[in-house]
C-alpha cells in the first residue's frame, strides 16, 4: 500500500542553524488494510514523513510508492488515492459543515451522485447529521474532529493519512475518535497511516513503527512489542533507588534499569520478588506496581530513556520539532 | 484550462463571495469606506482644484478622483482576498487545497476570480453615482469600463497573491499594504494628475502599471468606443495592465507550483 524507500530529508540551512538531518535512508511498509501508528519522540522524523507523504515537501532523497503510484512523479493520481486530516483543522471556519464538505468534494471532483450517498454514510458514523448548516468555527473540538474525517473520506480513498489527529482533544473524545476512525478502516478494510505521541493510541493499531532521528527504531505489532520486553515488569518508586538496583542487578536474569526515584525490574517470576521486598526493605519505598508493559515502557526499553525526557531534550536543542 | 478544472475553479471562487457576505462588517465597509472617501476628499479639495489640459478645465475634483475611487475598490478586494491566504495556510482550508489533486492554476484563479467577483459588485454599485457628478457613459463605454475593472482586479489581487504566498503573518502583509500597494496606487493618478507632478513624480507614475489601469477606467467616461480604439493613451493603458495582469498571473502560478525541497543529503553530514 504506501512503500517508503531510503527516503531520506536534510533541512536546508537557515540562519543560525546548520543543515537537520530528519530522516535518514528510511525504509518502511504499511500493509494494505492497516491500522498503522508511526510514533517516537518530537523531532525523530514522524512530522517530516506526514508532510513528504501528503506532497508538501519534497525529500532530498528516495521515493514513495503509494499503491504502486511514484508520489513525486504521478502526483495527482497518488494524491485523489488519499484522505489527508491535519493536525490542526483544514477547514474553513467562516463556512458552514455542508460548504466545507460541498469544496472538498470539487477540489477531488466527486461526481455529485456520489457525493450525496458518501456525505450519508460519513454522517451514519458520527453525530454530525443535525450539524450541516452549523458553522465550523461554533462546533467543539471533538466535532470539528469529525468534520475532518468524515471529509477526507468523500472522495472514498483508500488510505487514510492523519498527523496527531487527537491533538487538543480530551482524553474521552480522544478515545472516541481513534475507536470511530479504528471502526470505519475495518468496515471498509482501508489504510490508515496515523502519526501520535500518544501510547495508548498505539495500542489500538495492526502495526507500529518507532522512529527516532530520523531512523526506523522498531516495527511490530502491538504486541510483540510488548512481548519484546517478554515478562511482566516491575516498576518500584523509592527514594534509595540506586542501593536496591545495584543489589538487583546481579542476580541472574534480572535486567534493572533506573530513573528518577525508580527502579525497573525485567524478568521472571516476579511476583517472588514483590514478596521478597515487602519482606526485605520496606523503608524508602514508596510504591511498586506489576504491570503488563505499555508502549512507552517498550520505548524506555528500547532506548533507555523516557519519552518525556526526550521531548524536553529535543526542544532545547533544535528549538522544537519539525515544522 | 481543462473541463475538470471547473469544479474546484468554481469552489474556491464561490468560497470568497460567501465569505464576503458572511462578515457583515466588511460588506458595510466595504461599500462605504470608498464612498466617504471618495465624498470627503473630493468636496474638500474641489475648490482647490484646477485641472489643466484641453477641454478638462471644468472638471471638479470630485468628478476627477470618481475613476480613482473605482480603482480603490479593485485594490482593497483583492487586498482583503489574499490576506486571507496566509490565515490559512497553518490553521485553515489552504492546507486542504494543497493536499488535493486540484491543479495549481486551479488554485490560483479560484482565489483570483472570486476576488474579482466582489470588487465588481462593488463597483457596479459605486457606478450607480456617476451620473450624480454627470458623467453618462453608453453602454458601449460602460462595458469598456467593465473591462477596465476585470483587468485591473485580476492585476491587484494577483500582486496580493504573490505577496501574500511566501509570508508568515498578516501583520507583514499590512506594512507591505502601506509602503507599497497603497502607494502604487496613490501614484497611480488617481488622486491627482500626472500633468504637472515634478519630474522624479512623473517618473514614478508613468511606469507604475497602476496608472494605465486607471486610464482604461478613466478615459470611457469621457470618449466613445471607437475614438477609445485609437486613443495611444488607451492602447497604451490596455497593453500595459494585460501584461501586469498576466505577468502576476504566471509569477502566482510558478509559485504556488514551489514546493520546499530537502537539501543535498551530503549537507547534514556531521549533524546528529
Amino acid at each position: 500500500m504506501v512503500r517508503v524507500e531510503q527516503l531520506t530529508h536534510v533541512y536546508p540551512a537557515r540562519r543560525k542553524q546548520p543543515p537537520r538531518l530528519a530522516l535518514d535512508r528510511l525504509d518502511l511498509t504499511v500493509a494494505e488494510g492497516t491500522f498503522f501508528v508511526l510514533t517516537g519522540p518530537n523531532g525523530g522524523g514522524k512530522s517530516t514523513l506526514f508532510r513528504i507523504l501528503c506532497g508538501l515537501m519534497r525529500p532530498s532523497a528516495g521515493r514513495v510508492l503509494i499503491r504502486g503510484l511514484d508520489l513525486l512523479r504521478e502526483s495527482a493520481a497518488a494524491r485523489s488515492a488519499m484522505g489527508v486530516v491535519f493536525q490542526k483543522p483544514a477547514l474553513d471556519v467562516h463556512l458552514s459543515v455542508e460548504e466545507n464538505f460541498k469544496i472538498h468534494a470539487d477540489l477531488y471532483g466527486v461526481a455529485p451522485s456520489d457525493y450525496r450517498r458518501r456525505l450519508d454514510e460519513g454522517l451514519s458514523w458520527t453525530g454530525l447529521a443535525d450539524r450541516l448548516n452549523h458553522r465550523v468555527g461554533s462546533l467543539s473540538g471533538g466535532l470539528a474532529r469529525q468534520v475532518e474525517l468524515v471529509k477526507a473520506l468523500l472522495h472514498n480513498p483508500s488510505l487514510l493519512i492523519m498527523d496527531e489527529p487527537s491533538t487538543g482533544l480530551d482524553p474521552g473524545t480522544r478515545r472516541g475518535f481513534v475507536d470511530m476512525v479504528r471502526r470505519i478502516q475495518r468496515e471498509r478494510g482501508m489504510t490508515v497511516l496515523m502519526t501520535s505521541h500518544i501510547f495508548s493510541e498505539a495500542e489500538e493499531a495492526d502495526a507500529v513503527a518507532i522512529l527516532k532521528e530520523g531512523r526506523l527504531l522498531a516495527r511490530e505489532s502491538p504486541a510483540r512489542l510488548r512481548a519484546s520486553l517478554g515478562r511482566e515488569l516491575l516498576v518500584i518508586q523509592t527514594t534509595g533507588a540506586a542501593p536496591l538496583a545495584a543489589e538487583l542487578a546481579v542476580r541472574p536474569g534480572l535486567k534493572v534499569q533506573t530513573r528518577e526515584g525508580e527502579v525497573r525490574v525485567e524478568g521472571p517470576d516476579m511476583t517472588a520478588l514483590v514478596q521478597e521486598i515487602f519482606l526485605n526493605r520496606p523503608e524508602g519505598i514508596r510504591a511498586i506496581s506489576l504491570k503488563e508493559p505499555s508502549l512507552e515502557d517498550v520505548y524506555i526499553h528500547l532506548t533507555g530513556r523516557s519519552l518525556e525526557q526526550e521531548e524536553s531534550e529535543g526542544t532545547r536543542l533544535s528549538g522544537g520539532g519539525a515544522p | 484550462m481543462s473541463p475538470s478544472m471547473i469544479p474546484p475553479v468554481r469552489a474556491l471562487a464561490m468560497r470568497e463571495l460567501v465569505r464576503f457576505f458572511r462578515q457583515p462588517h466588511r460588506v458595510v465597509g466595504s461599500f462605504a469606506q470608498p464612498l466617504l472617501f471618495w465624498i470627503f476628499l473630493g468636496s474638500g479639495f474641489s475648490p482647490a482644484f484646477r485641472m489643466a489640459g484641453a477641454g478638462m478645465e471644468r472638471v471638479s475634483y470630485l468628478e476627477y478622483f470618481y475613476p480613482g475611487i473605482l480603482l480603490m475598490t479593485m485594490l482593497f478586494a483583492g487586498i482583503f482576498s489574499t490576506i486571507t491566504i496566509i490565515e490559512d495556510r497553518n490553521a485553515g482550508l489552504l492546507q486542504e487545497v494543497l493536499v488535493s489533486p486540484a491543479s495549481r492554476l486551479s488554485v490560483v484563479l479560484g482565489k483570483t476570480l472570486g476576488a474579482m467577483a466582489i470588487a465588481l459588485l462593488q463597483s457596479l454599485v459605486l457606478l450607480a453615482a456617476a451620473p450624480f457628478i454627470g458623467l453618462t457613459p453608453g453602454p458601449g463605454s460602460l462595458l469598456m469600463i467593465l473591462g477596465g475593472f476585470v483587468l485591473a482586479s485580476l492585476g491587484f489581487t494577483a500582486l496580493g497573491f504573490l505577496i501574500a504566498w511566501p509570508m508568515e503573518s498578516t501583520a507583514g502583509f499590512h506594512a507591505v499594504m502601506s509602503v507599497f500597494l497603497m502607494p502604487l496606487w496613490m501614484l497611480s493618478g488617481a488622486l491627482f494628475p500626472l500633468e504637472g507632478a515634478p519630474g522624479w513624480l512623473w517618473g514614478l507614475m508613468t511606469v507604475n502599471p497602476v496608472s494605465h489601469a486607471l486610464q482604461l477606467i478613466r478615459l470611457p467616461f469621457y470618449h466613445s468606443p471607437a475614438e477609445l480604439l485609437t486613443h495611444s493613451g488607451y492602447l497604451t493603458g490596455l497593453a500595459v495592465s494585460t501584461a501586469w495582469a498576466v505577468g502576476c498571473l504566471a509569477l502566482a502560478l510558478w509559485r504556488v507550483g514551489q514546493v520546499e525541497r530537502g537539501a543535498d543529503p551530503a549537507s547534514a553530514v556531521g549533524t546528529p
